[in-house]
């Protein structure tokens, strides 16, 4: 417990150390000097700390048109959507092409050319396809996270222990039997592994979407674009942050449900 | 029991219907293999309890398999936990059991369906003297109240004694029966107290001599295979 606290003590010490040089190195006092040497350590690029924080309560006060708030909404609803679709679409792929030798070896070339193919690439097609909105940021997401979650269950699909299977058959299962109680918990332990990069992955599909969807499309990447228009570093550093805050909130979320899932692994078993 | 590649665990593969036989048919009650026959029961020398299951999920699994409604299965299981002394860990996942308690929870998983043939590659063989001794108690008590057919494959010749009526010694490469022993022991047994006894001394020194040809030509084999 007192090491953890430590832990602890030393990322707040990080924290409190990189906002209060942010914070200091731009004062106006000093800003001159410094951004002499180093020309991006201005206001103007990097804002500061106390501008952006006083830009945040602005952000979410009725004075703008829609509010902050409204907007890390849209984000986390497009991100959730197509990170839920992808996990799910990507498993059972991964399930019944893991299971299936053939038709895995009759697919496996488009996967590898798909799969290559830089998903940024496919952001004007699907903007074209899906427009602007919500569909768009979704399908961006699930085309990343289908993937990740794909590769991971197909090789823990492919990798089930032969001997669980046939110990499972000799106690009488059938074929749905040897799925559910073998073959889905086994693979279960590699889709996890690829869930926490899933859900980082699926922001950055749909901050993408952002970029490109504009104000109808809304949301944290919308923000980010309209504070370049605006050359407006304090509103960017607010889209940032909480575009941050909220990547570890999910990850952490994956995390508990992990725990929760999985305690059945030794590095989930209770010490003691 | 035989040396090792002679066939024993293969034998036991054409019997589960996991191998088919090159020549001629593998009929089990008279029946002819076709695929996994539902009156075999097999405990694999490997652990094959599921990491994910607790102790008593595990029992459960070829109740649940047969879709046994919940409560009668898990009143099974308890029971056949307690027998094999694994009270208190109902609710320990394997990751937390040491081998010794993992094969049994594979032994009473695989007993508490009930198979009427019971087949057991070298089950025991992965655990220290003291556990195995353990285990082969425990498998004729709980044997002993059904009294099913058990083809146990072992390379231990005492574990083969304090187990088995019929001892059937293979020969080395190419797979032949060689030899079918007869064990002329009562058939309550106590692993420990068996061994000081008289009669298991003469059937460990009978089988002993038949086992050991066979053991130095598998060298033999082995040797000059390596050497080609």
């Amino acid at each position: 417990m007192t090491d953890r606290a430590r832990v602890n003590a030393w990322r707040l010490a990080i924290l409190i150390l990189t906002f209060g040089l942010w914070e200091g190195l731009t004062h106006p006092a000093i800003t001159k000097a410094v951004s002499r040497v180093v020309y991006f350590v201005d206001p103007f690029f990097i804002s500061r700390p106390s501008a952006i924080w006083s830009r945040f309560w602005y952000l979410n006060s009725g004075a703008v048109r829609v509010p902050l708030w409204q907007l890390l909404v849209s984000t986390l609803e497009s991100t959730l959507l197509g990170f839920v679709v992808g996990v799910g679409s990507g498993f059972v792929a991964g399930l019944v092409l893991g299971r299936n030798a053939r038709l895995a070896a009759v697919l496996q070339p488009y996967i590898v050319a798909f799969n290559s193919l830089p998903r940024i690439a496919l952001v004007p097609l699907v903007t074209m396809i899906f427009g602007f909105g919500l569909l768009a940021k979704v399908v961006l997401a699930w085309l990343i996270v289908f993937f990740i979650v794909f590769f991971n269950t197909f090789q823990g699909a492919r990798g089930v222990d032969p001997d669980l299977v046939h110990a499972a058959r000799f106690l009488g299962a059938s074929e749905p039997q040897v799925m559910r109680t073998v073959i889905v918990p086994s693979a279960l332990a590699w889709t996890f592994a690829s869930l926490t990069p899933s859900v980082s992955f699926a922001l950055i599909g749909v901050v993408i979407g952002e970029f490109i969807g504009g104000e109808s499309g809304g949301g944290i990447g919308y923000l980010i674009i309209a504070s370049l228009g605006n050359l407006n570093a304090a509103d960017m550093m607010v889209a940032l942050l909480v575009l941050g805050l909220t990547g570890i909130v999910l990850a952490l979320g994956i995390h508990q449900l992990e725990a929760r899932l999985l305690r059945w692994r030794p590095e989930h078993q209770a010490r003691g | 029991m035989g040396p090792s590649g002679c066939g024993k665990s293969t034998i036991l593969n054409m019997i589960a219907g996991l191998v088919a036989p090159t020549g001629g048919v593998m009929r089990v009650d008279g029946q002819a293999l076709t695929g996994i026959p539902p009156q075999v029961g097999y405990v694999f020398q490997k652990d094959t309890v599921l990491p994910w299951r607790t102790v008593l999920q595990n029992v459960t699994l070829g109740l649940e398999y047969r879709g046994v409604p919940r409560a009668e299965r898990e009143r099974r299981a308890r029971e056949a936990i307690r027998l094999a002394g694994l009270d208190g860990f109902e609710d320990a996942f394997p990751a937390t059991l040491s081998g010794g308690m993992r094969q049994r929870v594979a032994l009473i998983r695989t007993l508490v369906v009930e198979p009427e043939i019971l087949l057991m590659d070298e089950p025991f063989g992965a655990l220290d003297t003291h556990t195995k001794l353990r285990l082969q108690g425990q498998l004729l008590a709980l044997w002993i109240g059904r009294r099913q057919t058990v083809v146990f494959v072992t390379h231990d010749l005492a574990e083969a004694i304090t187990l088995a009526d019929r001892v059937i010694v293979l020969t080395s490469r190419p797979g032949r029966i060689k030899h079918v022993h007869a064990v002329k022991l009562p058939r309550q047994r106590d692993v420990i107290r068996i061994r000081e006894t008289d009669q298991y001394a003469r059937e460990f020194s009978a089988l002993w001599h038949v086992l050991g040809e066979e053991f130095a030509k598998g060298e033999t084999a082995e040797e000059a295979g390596g050497t080609a």
